[in-house]
């Protein structure tokens, strides 16, 4: 059961696509498993596309058509219909864009160490203005205590976490304003994954820094557990 | 005929010329798209652009600071009205209406456009290439919304209506908000930022606004 959702604002930004990029990543993978926030969704871009209708009309020269026509006449006409077509059979747990985005194996993703029960890995979503990661959080669990500099949210895609306010399952969508500490705990009975993008990196304490955040390796992750995706 | 019938008949005809005239309009447009979709018409296709180009343009010229307002322009129509061409077999009337749909992709090339410009900006400055690999597309964070179960026309009709009639009853100050917000690519905080508000004030205006057009109300 959902019970934390995108408010009006991320709901408006990513309908009007003026979210940032991480910040959609994390709208639309609640999305995925939001059929609530799917309908307001819909109804939202219902609104843009009134307000898109009722423009002043911008003047069109009859060239443009023409142009757009050539290209079109220059593309491989092969190209067209069958670039459409999604193969039905490639269906994965994740949400589309966090398997598009991991090959769908989080086995092959550089995992960062930070201390015992947590790994991290970084996310490429073309926006240099945020960090965007995987977080798994092993049952029992905890992320270090931290600030943060700026806002971060948190989907939960897999297992639960809690932290001093409330406990949180798959799909709930978190977000934690600066200066805000909190440091979240995973249940004991399952792996805690979860996709998280901060406006500005964490102010990590000093002993976690001391424990090698540094440290790249390569995570194993167990085998049965990756299946379930 | 008996009068009773009779005005019901007229009740009717009133729906359709208030906001439902959009409607049958929006059944010409499927109409043309299913004729570009099946059998490549290009007088359909025509008819299409001639109605929903100078909507792309305007949504274009929206966007604040650009360098060069024109080309950005023309680029997006180009870019939007090829997608309309090789995707008009994928435009689903039971998924979207033509205009949401058009809007849709508009939205979704202005979002990959500025992006790009951007990303050449910061290439020019940093005089490398920035690791591109591994880059999500747009439209799987944007995506179409294919569970046909939550959807329902009946239900996105009457929203489209509600929208288009409570739009006219909207404070200016809200309507000015949600006017920057979607046709100008401004986040909330940049709204926030430009009129030297609070993000809180933005926040409200666009909760009230949404709220009056019977949109969604925070839980």
């Amino acid at each position: 059961m959902i019970r934390y959702h995108p408010d009006a604002r991320f709901l408006t930004d990513y309908a009007a696509g003026s979210l940032p990029t991480s910040q959609a990543l994390c709208v639309a993978t609640h999305l995925h498993y939001c059929a609530s926030c799917r309908v307001k969704i819909r109804d939202l871009t219902e609104l843009g596309a009134e307000l898109f209708s009722r423009q002043p009309a911008a003047a069109v020269e009859g060239a443009e058509f023409d142009r757009l026509m050539q290209r079109i006449d220059s593309q491989p006409a092969a190209a067209e219909g069958s670039a459409t077509i999604r193969p039905i059979n490639v269906v994965s747990i994740l949400p589309r864009a966090v398997h598009k985005l991991t090959n769908g194996n989080l086995n092959e993703l550089r995992w960062r160490r930070i201390g015992r029960n947590v790994r991290l890995s970084r996310l490429n979503v073309g926006d240099r203005q945020r960090e965007t990661s995987l977080l798994f959080i092993k049952a029992g669990g905890s992320v270090p205590e931290h600030k943060h500099k700026g806002d971060e949210i948190t989907v939960i895609l897999r297992g639960s976490f809690s932290d001093r306010e409330d406990k949180y399952a798959v799909g709930d969508f978190i977000v934690r304003t600066r200066r805000e500490t909190h440091r979240p705990v995973a249940s004991q009975d399952q792996d805690c994954l979860c996709l998280t993008t901060l406006d500005e990196p964490i102010e990590m304490s000093n002993w976690l820094l001391r424990l090698g955040l540094s440290v790249i390796n390569r995570f194993s992750w167990p085998q049965a557990q990756h299946q379930a995706y | 005929m008996n009068p009773s019938r009779n005005r019901t008949m007229e009740f009717d005809v009133d729906q359709l010329d208030g906001a439902g005239a959009s409607d049958v309009r929006s059944g010409h447009w499927v109409d043309c798209l299913s004729r570009v979709a099946i059998q490549r018409d290009r007088t359909a296709f025509r008819e299409v652009f001639d109605h929903f180009a100078p909507m792309v343009k305007s949504f274009a010229y929206k966007v604040p600071s650009l360098e060069q307002p024109d080309q950005f322009a023309e680029d997006l129509l180009q870019e939007t009205m090829l997608k309309v061409w090789t995707k008009a077999a994928s435009f689903d009337p039971k998924l979207a209406s033509p205009s949401t749909w058009i809007f849709t992709i508009a939205r979704n090339m202005r979002i990959d456009l500025l992006r790009k410009q951007a990303r050449h900006v910061v290439n020019m400055v940093s005089m490398h290439a920035e690791d591109e690999d591994g880059e999500v597309d747009l439209e799987d964070i944007w995506f179409e919304d294919e569970n046909s179960d939550v959807f329902n026309v009946l239900a996105q009709q009457r929203s489209r209506r509600q929208i288009h009639d409570s739009l006219k009853t909207l404070p200016p100050e809200q309507a000015y908000v949600l006017e920057k917000v979607y046709m100008e690519d401004k986040s909330h905080s940049e709204v926030a930022a430009e009129l030297s508000l609070p993000l809180g004030t933005v926040k409200s205006r666009v909760r009230l606004a949404l709220s009056k057009l019977k949109l969604i109300v925070d839980r």
